[in-house]
């Protein structure tokens, strides 16, 4: 059964983060029938636990909607949720391949936000329609008005028209189903030609394999086709194809136009990499659609098991979060300290924050993560260059011509009154402004440029404290800068502790040694000697701290022949140490590695 | 060796300290406890037999709050029941304000030869916020009526805002009491306790402060001539609780009445909590258990462990080898070498040096 394109939509929801993308989703699907009222889990698209914990949404997700519209015609909607969070650009960038257009939510409290401006950009480059949509009017704070001439103002994209809505209680969300017809293109292509399926997203599920997430560009697919992909010559009997609605519900052929997924008992994720084009083997196309460029890790950490026995579950875990992941970039690594991990590569702080908890939660493994990098360029003295992305693998001083650190270009929208804060903050973080924009009376954007070993630490904390949450941050990195960096080591006990080693800009060695001397020195519990903890660049040490040795470890009140409370004393205790390290002599617990990050230095 | 430890649930008032079974206001209730406990007593000599008995400890609560009858019979009972050796310790605990020279002409009359008074602290100020029943000047008027008898006397540390000095001053009494064994307990804060409350507040001693104090207590009682031979406990030459030391030589004992622990035949079991709940058990023919576990061989050896090495004697590795089939060294290689400068080795003798013995968990987490 062929469906007509005439009434197919493929849209996206695209925002600054909580403007409100899930909630809107939710009503449309509720709309549209898709979901009883009463079944209705709020914000069904953030099906992980953790998504919906955090208010956030992490995967982007499709559902299939069908809408009797006004002019009498029953139309489909596809609809991809995306996140909103900077960290997350690249799935969004993935989401919009797939649409004809996409739906722009603005608050009218809030009006445009940094990623408000990214996220419209993004869909602008890929040639999507725009229809903005002003949300939360009822609230009292809400200026719509003068929101929609902003968005026409600073993203020129007409909005007197959009529909003025709250997701929340529902109002006008029809208007938002009706403009989407008016508004966002049919597909186009042909269903008769060579098949063309876009991966835009996949995930491995235990029973069918890996799962493909495809936007149907040309021809057909069902049960039985044999397809291949254009980057691998493996080919694979088609087993499933289906639509979302929203869960998985199998159909007995997709066409151009519509927006599925594919299962063809496809045993590896490498397979069929996201952003690649499925076609026929019958009648392959000629050539592939374009695809994405691959996303970058950004931000590196050591992940190591708690329990070294662990090492090859800790590995079955990222493997298989990888399979979902195509950002995830895994690597083994070997620490004195630790035993054997891996170095993770990871799209921003969020992101490594997710895939932590997931181990954690999904796989039921206790977790190491050191504290984060980023990758420098090395110049070494004998002309050649490496790419550093973990402290310790740095060549010694004395092999160091000069090194480079990534850069960022960054944009922070706030309102006037935290301009100088945000500035002290930018300079702290050795930040170059670059300018500055009156967007309107309440908003001002702020450029600058910032090494990206900045933001890791504590950047955006310090930016939503020093702006009570009013300011939002989006960047992209825009290349590499000779910087003077230092490696700066954390010695335990007289040791050197490779997990704690991190590499700092050298006007900073010496402040953060202190702070992360400090700050160990508080994690770290008395044990039964003093432990001295130092901070040392190139063998000098810049700072020390020292734990006492305790004084008092013992069950005092131990009268009575009641030995089984006593054994469970210490039993608990026992448990308690089984969260710690032994680096050498010395116990640590297993957050004193990520703590060091979160020094304060919003003095 | 086999002991008998006797448990009284009754006392005038619960100290701000107490999370012992011990109800004040179900005083009304010791004629028909005693009378339940004098039936556990027969009951466990037969699930026991031929069982020498070398110590016997009446503890609580306050045993001293019931009339003596109640005790004279429970020891009369334990000497019908069991073979009771004649040269055995048989202590009681008692409170000062509770004792008169009748009681204890009573007490020494079925043959309690050591009496453990509950001293806390020589300061009045300090004994009322504890909600102790008596002053300092009752404890010596207690020790008056036990002259030339076997007494100890408990201490504790700890306290809010409490000195060395303080501590020093209430060995001074005790030893002015004339006692020749005193326990030094560090003031533990356990939930659902008053003193938790306080602890919350951070109004105790930090484990340093009290660390300084035992060390500063310790020194001083070796100069009065009391050794210390286990973490808490100190003594004048030969006059070591027996009692006490069975349960850390991991011997066998039998414990009666509520919430008493016993460890018989490799197994651990303690009785209910509840004064209702025991008198109905041992009434209707059933167990006041609550809790009843085979310890495992691997358990055995980790009891035996942590329950030497808490005493200065130590380990006799020879002894526990014969016990276990095994050899020590071998099979706790790796945790001597990581914790081997903690420790002291003398021929067969193993034992934690002095000056690690008040923080020992660290050590013993390794043997678990």
């Amino acid at each position: 059964m062929s469906i007509n394109k005439e009434n197919v939509r493929n849209f996206c929801i695209v925002a600054h983060i909580d403007h409100g993308k899930s909630t809107l989703a939710d009503r449309l699907m509720e709309k549209t029938g898709q979901v009883s009222e009463r079944d209705m889990e709020e914000q069904l698209l953030d099906s992980m636990d953790l998504e919906r914990e955090r208010g956030i949404t992490i995967k982007l997700t499709p559902v299939r909607m069908f809408y009797k519209a006004k002019d009498g015609k029953e139309y489909i909607f596809n609809l991809i949720d995306t996140p909103g969070h900077v960290d997350f650009t690249y799935e969004v960038s993935r989401s919009l391949k797939a649409c004809e257009g996409a739906i722009l939510i603005v608050d009218s409290t809030q009006g445009v936000q940094a990623q408000t401006l990214a996220n419209a950009y993004l869909a602008i480059d890929n040639d999507l329609e725009i229809m903005p949509v002003i949300n939360k009017v009822d609230l009292a704070s809400a200026r719509p008005d003068e929101v929609a001439t902003e968005v026409e103002d600073i993203l020129g994209v007409p909005a007197m028209d959009a529909p003025r809505i709250s997701a929340k209680t529902g109002l006008n969300i029809e208007e938002v189903l009706e403009q989407v017809i008016e508004k966002i293109p049919a597909p186009k292509g042909d269903e008769n030609a060579p098949l063309k399926a876009l991966i835009f997203d996949s995930y491995y599920d235990n029973f069918k394999g890996v799962i493909c997430f495809v936007r149907i560009m040309d021809g057909q697919v069902k049960v039985g086709t044999k397809i291949r992909t254009f980057m691998s010559d493996k080919t694979f009997d088609v087993t499933e194809v289906g639509v979302f609605s929203p869960k998985m519900q199998p159909k007995d052929s997709l066409s151009a136009g519509e927006v599925g997924y594919i299962a063809a008992s496809i045993k590896s994720i490498e397979d069929t990499a996201v952003g690649d084009t499925i076609t026929t083997v019958e009648n392959p196309a000629k050539e592939p659609l374009s695809g994405y460029k691959k996303a970058l890790p950004m931000v590196f950490s050591g992940v190591f098991p708690l329990d070294g026995s662990k090492f090859n579950d800790l590995k079955d875990a990222l493997l298989k979060l990888k399979l979902n992941d195509a950002a995830l970039s895994i690597e083994p690594d070997n620490s004195a300290a630790l035993g054997f991990g891996f170095r993770c590569g990871f799209l921003g702080l969020l992101h490594m924050d997710v895939i932590q908890e997931r181990i954690e939660r999904e796989f039921d493994l206790e977790i190491i993560t050191t504290a984060p990098s980023v990758s420098y360029k090395v110049y070494k003295t004998d002309g050649t260059q490496m790419v550093i992305e973990n402290p310790t693998h740095l060549p010694p001083v004395t092999e160091i011509d000069y090194m480079e650190e990534p850069i960022i270009n960054a944009s922070i929208f706030t309102p006037p009154d935290y301009v100088g804060p945000i500035m002290e903050l930018c300079q702290y973080k050795r930040g170059v402004y670059k300018d500055m924009v009156y967007l309107d009376k309440t908003r001002v954007q702020l450029k600058y440029t910032l090494p990206l070993n900045e933001i890791i630490y504590d950047f955006f904390d310090s930016l939503k404290s020093r702006t009570k949450g009013y300011a939002s941050f989006d960047y992209e990195v825009s290349g590499y800068q000779r910087s003077d960096l230092v490696k700066l080591d954390m010695l335990l006990n007289g040791d050197v502790c490779d997990a704690l080693s991190i590499i700092v800009h050298k006007d900073k060695a010496y402040e953060r040694g202190r702070q992360i001397a400090e700050k160990l020195k508080d994690v770290i519990p008395r044990q039964m000697f003093e432990i001295p903890i130092q901070a040392a660049v190139g063998g000098k040490i810049i700072a020390r701290e020292t734990v006492k040795a305790f004084r008092k470890d013992v069950l005092a009140k131990c009268y009575g022949g009641d030995v089984t409370r006593k054994k469970k004393l210490l039993e608990k205790q026992k448990e308690g140490k089984k969260k710690m390290r032994s680096i050498g002599t010395v116990e640590i617990p297993s957050e004193a590695f990520i703590s060091i990050l979160k020094t304060d230095n919003d003095r | 060796m086999s002991g008998i430890y006797i448990h009284v649930p009754f006392c005038k008032q619960k100290c701000t300290y107490c999370d012992f079974a011990s109800y004040p206001r179900e005083l009304c209730k010791a004629e028909s406890y005693f009378a339940c406990l004098y039936r556990e007593i027969d009951g466990r000599s037969k699930q026991f037999p031929g069982r020498v008995i070398d110590t016997i400890y009446i503890g609580g609560g306050t045993p001293s709050v019931v009339d003596a009858k109640f005790i004279a019979g429970a020891i009369r009972q334990v000497k019908k029941c069991f073979h009771v050796r004649e040269t055995a310790e048989i202590t009681i605990e008692i409170n000062p304000g509770t004792v008169d020279e009748q009681k204890i002409k009573e007490y020494k009359s079925v043959g309690i030869n050591r009496f453990s008074i509950g001293l806390q602290t020589g300061f009045d100020d300090q004994l009322k916020k504890l909600n102790r029943i008596h002053t300092a000047k009752d404890f010596l008027t207690c020790c008056n009526l036990l002259k030339g008898e076997n007494i100890s006397a408990d201490v504790l540390i700890g306290l809010h805002d409490q000195t060395l000095e303080q501590v020093k001053k209430t060995v001074d009494l005790a030893i002015a009491g004339g006692v020749s064994h005193i326990s030094v307990y560090a003031l533990t804060p356990e939930v659902g306790t008053p003193i938790y409350t306080d602890y919350l507040n951070g109004e105790l001693l930090s484990d340093d402060e009290t660390a300084d104090i035992y060390d500063g207590v310790r020194e001083y009682l070796k100069a009065k001539g009391f050794d210390r031979y286990e973490v808490s406990n100190f003594c004048k030459q030969g006059f070591r609780s027996r009692h006490n030391m069975n349960y850390w030589k991991r011997g066998e004992y039998i414990g009666v009445g509520v919430s008493a622990s016993s460890f018989m035949n490799d197994k651990r079991f303690t009785n209910t909590f509840s004064i209702d709940e025991y008198m109905n058990a041992v009434i209707y023919n059933k167990s006041p258990e609550i809790s009843n576990d085979l310890i495992e061989e691997k358990d055995a050896r980790f009891e035996v462990i942590m329950l030497a090495l808490r005493t200065t004697d130590g380990l006799n590795v020879k002894e526990f080898n014969k016990k276990f089939g095994i050899d020590f060294d071998t099979e706790y290689k790796t945790q001597l070498l990581k914790k081997g400068k903690y420790l002291l080795r003398d021929g067969d003798n193993l034992k934690i040096k002095d000056e690690y013995l008040y923080v020992q968990n660290d050590i013993l987490l390794e043997f678990m």
